[in-house]
């Protein structure tokens, strides 16, 4: 057996004892020793993660009875890099649920579904055939909805979150099975190796393609099959959700560029321009709505479908340049894509762990009510703002040098040596420019009004007030967290290099190391060193700061109550500016689009219609995909169910006549 | 000299053109897209005035004198015959919201671009390179006649029409016979005359000159 | 080497010219109003007295409101560097790229807005908001625009594309240019917080952007905020004026070329911003929610250039 497969293995047995272990040990010391089983599993994975990526191979071989090809567990060098990003979020998710000690969060049923969850995300890019790839999905669906609904009993939002999960969850299943059936009935074989030999432009290539990008998408939350998220997300608890929209999500991904590159590659123009053009609409739909979400969590949640947007977009114009042989940039692109989805990994695993830590020490996540928590909270506040940056595309985080690849990429694929590449790729390339630059704009807004709105100025409720920092291991789970985006923002070159490697047929030319951890981009002339960035700030720095210390000592600031007030002494806490009104100015611009609404009730005074006693603003921003496109679909859904409900009327008998009657006709059609 | 300053002359005009009519697009006074027409106009001109210089034929500098006097100071006039304190005042209330239709000028150019070079291919002159920015005016003018509610803003809106359909013509064939652009020329004169008597008087008679008021009439 | 000599020519030369061009932008301004003026030599003054006064914070103001100042001057001084403004000889692993001076230029952006909702007042979140707002939609049309430009260079590096502009000066007035021009323009006013976007001149009204922010900052704070903010305009003003007038620029290293570098780059800005100063007597601040429309137009602008760019030449 070769060191992947002992891994493999591994994870398997570690799994098995973390599910006894949840299921035997006392309340007390439960979350301790599923925490550190969790975090063994995901270190194993990481490990494996890291093996497979640089290479070595291997894997395990799982016999079944059924006629079928055999299920092989061995991650190629891609699956690798996608186990390294599950299994990072995974350490990051287990040190820090290990400090819950009571409620839902350290119950039996969620330390029993996390290592299955854990596990099966594990196992979708280890997965070399389409069978054992979706038996590992369903495991990771499964242990994701049992961890979702483990709070069920206290908060009935969660229950409507885990119907809407499991209905999207299985449709994504459902387009990803007939997908995968449609693949392999054109090459009769269920191996990725035997699905690979399909001709990419033939009939059922299209299909599937579309079948598997509608099912991956709906994983990878893009529009309009994002609406579990603003659900899902912000309900499960926030290692949880940390660990979906950091790690799940990825799974999404990876299945995307396992059709677009690995199975089906040199598709039709149309597939990279499809993929653009549902990747830009994520990621303008889902920062618009980010960020005009008062919902801390909501608009992480959007988030994702932003950042897994912006990986499509990547993904697309990756293959559309492909298409042009405009190689050097259709690398970067992809590279730039991947860089997305690690550091998307590494800071929005951040952030929920970052909002998780929020709630546990206020119990709110409606930024209405916080502020000031920056004094109260240090660590979280370092390492949610460090993640913020790395949202917001700020250099010397990784989102930054990721977005930078991505926009090099696209203004340099229109053209190649002077001539146009072609009139699609021409109109394509601005257009997609235009998109990542609103988004990274909006981008910007909304994650200076998360952290703002939260952590500075003075809070806005008693609980913001009396908020304290969060035990150790959550501070120790979080700074990993900011310092992996500061990690992965300060060193680009060996990591996009070894990204490379991934993808490229000739890594080398796509993506080099200079300097100290700079890249390169050979065939796009782009350079980018961040080390030497933050040297040349330090250097313009030391004026100004010894200016700063001069100053301070000839002139010692004065602490007062409230400085200037704005021109007003009685300048109260919930005079502030909200997250709701910070949001405002946007929310009218993109009226037409959110289509937000507003309710304004004055009540006035009884002895006069002059004079109003109060006013009663409500104003609220629903999501519009879902109320335009799902709910005439559910209603008919509804209509069509309430008709059929005399049809089933619970009757064990009926039921078993029906199966009879079933068996009857398949007979009956067989014989003929 | 001038041969390898044509290619950039050509690109500035054309572009100048495309500029004027996206800009009456945005902008929402009546004043300002008048004078953007006359703009549009000595644009015109001076685009039929380097064909001419580059080609060598004075006949062309004839036609580029009678554009200007026509397209550039005559319909312009005519448009804004009424008192200055008056014009200022009046605001164009447009049917789409004028940042949907930016982003619909900027889709519109584009498709006037992929269009042209699809179907007839730009060719290797630098003219031919231009024409799109003519079948550009024309949607544009479109536009602007769709979204518009007044009646002289409409009008506007023929015209920039009219004046993409002069674009094309010159810059794909190298100029139409003086004959026929002075005709053309004086029909669009008429027609603006006539249109311009009958807002006229349908103001003094019913206050306004707003399509959509106006349909009531028919009633 | 000869880059490091430039870059710190560049920061010196703008840290003594910044406050000068907001001087003379101001005298312009008041003596073609018909006002005394306080002299080209004001924010010099200005700066002074803050620098000398004991700041004053809030019990509830935290870090940032030390940090993000400094923050500011910092990113204005990182443009200095990268711009190609006395000459174009880059850094090698950190050459002056587009998105790297967008985003450094983003960081004080961001600064100034965490610094407004720092103070905890209805004012500072106003000014922060609405900055931001105008920020995120100016950004499409910034991009685009220097992406325009890049085309017929081939290159996103800055230093790259004045070069360009400077061998072959026809592609100044292709019309490509000239819109991306105007649509670089118009980004630059929001960026800046110039008319008719926001009015540099009032306080406490309700309109106001930039000043809403620095309410709360006192003493050095807000000096640092205000020598970044003048920084700032000076830097892009700088780049603009190369990309309108590339002569004079260093592209070959040489003591004399340095010091005509420095003149003409001197020069240039000061012109423009006189320019700046006369053309802002004729505008009047747009209703807020009217910018978003200004901002689409000029997007259109930029967005028209780099599809011509494509498909003409």
């Amino acid at each position: 057996m070769t060191g992947i497969g002992a891994g493999l293995l591994l994870q398997l047995g570690l799994g098995a004892l973390a599910v006894v272990t949840a299921l035997l040990a006392a309340p007390s010391l439960r979350s301790r020793a599923g925490g550190i089983l969790c975090t063994l599993i995901a270190v194993t994975g990481f490990i494996t993660g890291l093996a497979a990526m640089l290479g070595a191979t291997g894997g395990l071989l799982i016999p079944v009875a059924l006629p079928m090809d055999p299920l092989l567990l061995a991650p190629d060098r891609l699956g690798g890099l996608f186990m390294l990003i599950v299994s990072g979020v995974g350490i990051l998710v287990s040190i820090y649920s290990m400090s819950s000690t009571s409620g839902p969060d350290a119950s039996r049923t969620a330390w029993v579904a996390m290592p299955v969850f854990l596990v099966g995300m594990q196992l979708v890019p280890a997965a070399t055939d389409s069978v054992s790839f979706l038996l590992a999905w369903e495991i990771m669906t499964l242990g994701s909805t049992v961890l979702l609904l483990a709070d069920h009993a206290s908060r009935a939002s969660v229950a409507s979150a885990g119907i809407w999960y499991s209905a999207m969850s299985q449709l994504s299943f459902f387009f990803i099975l007939a997908g995968f059936a449609v693949l392999a009935a054109a090459s009769g074989g269920t191996s990725f190796s035997n699905l690979q030999a399909i001709e990419p432009g033939s009939a059922a290539a299209n299909v599937a393609f579309v079948l598997l990008l509608l099912g991956f998408g709906g994983k990878a939350e893009l529009v309009p099959l994002h609406v579990w998220v603003p659900r899902v997300l912000p309900e499960a608890p926030s290692h949880v959700s940390a660990a979906m929209s950091g790690a799940m999500v990825k799974i999404g991904v990876y299945g995307g560029l396992l059709v677009c590159v690995r199975l089906l590659p040199d598709g039709p123009a149309w597939w990279g321009i499809a993929i653009m053009l549902v990747g830009g609409a994520s990621a303008l739909y889902g920062i618009l709505q980010a960020s005009v979400s008062s919902d801390l969590k909501v608009l992480l949640a959007y988030s994702t479908t932003e950042n897994m947007g912006l990986v499509f977009l990547g993904l697309g114009a990756s293959m559309l340049l492909r298409g042009y042989d405009a190689t050097a940039a259709a690398d970067a692109a992809l590279v730039a894509a991947l860089l997305l989805a690690v550091s998307h990994a590494a800071f929005k695993s951040t952030l929920f762990l970052g909002a998780g830590a929020i709630i546990h020490a206020t119990g709110e996540r409606n930024l209405d009510r916080l502020g000031g928590l920056g004094a109260r909270m240090p660590v979280t506040a370092v390492a949610f703002g460090i993640a913020s940056l790395g949202a917001a595309a700020i250099p010397i985080t990784s989102g930054f040098v990721a977005e930078w690849m991505l926009l090099q990429s696209l203004i340099h694929g229109g053209r190649q040596g002077g001539a146009v590449v072609s009139i699609a790729a021409s109109v394509a390339m601005p257009i997609a420019v235009a998109v990542i630059a609103l988004t990274a704009g909006l981008a910007l807004l909304t994650f200076v009004k998360a952290y703002g709105i939260a952590f500075l100025a003075r809070p806005r409720s008693v609980e913001a007030a009396d908020a304290r920092e969060v035990p150790s291991l959550m501070r120790i789970s979080l700074a990993l967290g900011a310092l992996s985006v500061l990690a992965l923002g300060l060193l680009p070159g060996p990591i996009a290099a070894l990204v490379a490697t991934t993808v490229s047929s000739d890594p080398t030319a796509a993506v080099q190391t200079v300097g100290l951890g700079g890249v390169s981009l050979p065939g796009i002339g782009a350079v980018l060193d961040p080390i030497m960035l933050v040297v040349l700030s330090a250097l313009v720095a030391i004026p100004v700061i010894v200016a700063i210390i001069v100053s301070a000592r000839r002139h010692p600031h004065r602490t007062v109550d409230l400085p200037w007030g704005g021109g007003g002494s009685r300048a109260r806490p919930r005079m502030q500016y909200t997250a709701t009104s910070y949001a405002e100015p946007l929310v009218r611009v993109f009226d037409d689009v959110l289509k937000p609404s507003r309710d304004v009730q004055v009540t006035h005074v009884a002895e006069s219609r002059y004079l109003v006693e109060h006013v009663r603003v409500e104003q609220t921003v629903s999501d519009v995909i879902e109320t335009r496109l799902y709910r005439p679909v559910l209603n008919l859904f509804q209509r069509y169910g309430k008709a059929a409900r005399h049809v089933a009327n619970g009757s064990i008998h009926r039921y078993l006549t029906y199966s009879f009657v079933a068996l009857l006709i398949v007979l009956i059609v067989v014989s003929l | 000299m001038f041969e390898t300053f044509f290619p950039q002359l050509i690109g500035l005009c054309t572009g100048a053109l495309l500029l004027t009519s996206a800009l009456m697009v945005w902008r929402h006074s009546l004043l300002a897209s008048i004078r953007l027409l006359a703009l549009q106009g000595v644009a015109l001109a001076a685009l039929v005035a380097v064909i001419g210089i580059a080609e060598g034929e004075s006949e062309l500098g004839l036609v580029s004198l009678l554009i200007l006097s026509v397209k550039g100071i005559g319909l312009p006039w005519v448009l804004a015959y009424q008192s200055k304190a008056s014009i200022k005042q009046i605001q164009e209330s447009t049917r789409l919201n004028p940042t949907a239709a930016l982003l619909a000028v900027t889709l519109l150019s584009i498709l006037s671009y992929v269009v042209v070079s699809r179907v007839f291919g730009l060719g290797d002159s630098s003219t031919g390179h231009a024409a799109p920015i003519g079948l550009a005016m024309v949607l544009i003018g479109f536009l602007l006649l769709i979204s518009r509610r007044r009646a002289r803003s409409q009008l506007i809106g023929f015209l920039v029409l009219d004046n993409g359909i002069a674009t094309t013509t010159f810059l794909t064939s190298g100029g139409v016979p003086i004959l026929l652009e002075f005709a053309v020329s004086l029909d669009v004169l008429l027609v603006v005359l006539i249109l311009h008597v009958f807002t006229g008087r349908m103001r003094t008679k019913f206050g306004g000159t707003a399509v959509d008021q106006l349909r009531e009439l028919h009633d | 080497m000869s880059a490091i000599i430039i870059a710190l020519v560049q920061v010196v030369l703008f840290v003594f010219l910044a406050p000068l061009l907001m001087g003379v932008i101001r005298q312009v301004r008041a003596t073609i109003e018909g006002r005394a003026g306080a002299g080209i030599w004001q924010p010099w003054r200005d700066l002074r007295k803050l620098l000398a006064k004991n700041p004053v914070r809030g019990t509830d103001s935290s870090w940032m409101l030390r940090v993000g100042p400094v923050a500011l001057v910092v990113s204005s001084l990182l443009l200095c560097v990268l711009l190609p403004l006395v000459g174009t000889i880059p850094f090698a692993l950190i050459p002056s790229d587009l998105f790297v001076i967008v985003s450094i230029m983003l960081i004080g952006v961001v600064a100034l807005a965490l610094v407004g909702l720092d103070g905890g007042t209805a004012f500072g979140g106003m000014g922060s908001s609405r900055h931001m707002t105008v920020a995120a939609l100016v950004e499409p049309t910034l991009l685009l625009s220097v992406y325009a430009f890049s085309i017929p260079a081939g290159t996103s590096t800055l230093s790259v594309i004045v070069e360009t502009r400077l061998l072959s000066p026809e592609l100044i007035i292709s019309p490509v240019s000239v819109l991306a021009l105007v649509a670089l323009s118009i980004a630059i006013m929001a960026e800046t917080a110039r008319l008719p976007i926001d009015n540099p001149g009032t306080h406490l009204e309700v309109t106001m952007l930039h000043e809403a922010m620095t309410l709360e900052a006192s003493g050095r704070d807000l000096a640092w905020l205000e020598v970044g903010s003048w920084l700032k305009l000076a830097a892009l003003l700088g780049l603009v004026s190369n990309l309108i007038v590339p002569w004079g620029i260093v592209t070959d290293f040489s003591t004399l070329g340095l010091l005509i570098g420095v003149v003409s780059i001197a020069v240039k800005v000061l012109v423009l911003g006189v320019l700046l100063s006369v053309g802002e007597i004729f505008l009047a601040k747009v209703r807020l929610f009217q910018v978003p429309e200004l901002l689409a137009g000029s997007f259109a602008l930029a967005f028209l250039a780099v599809t011509a760019s494509y498909l003409v030449a």
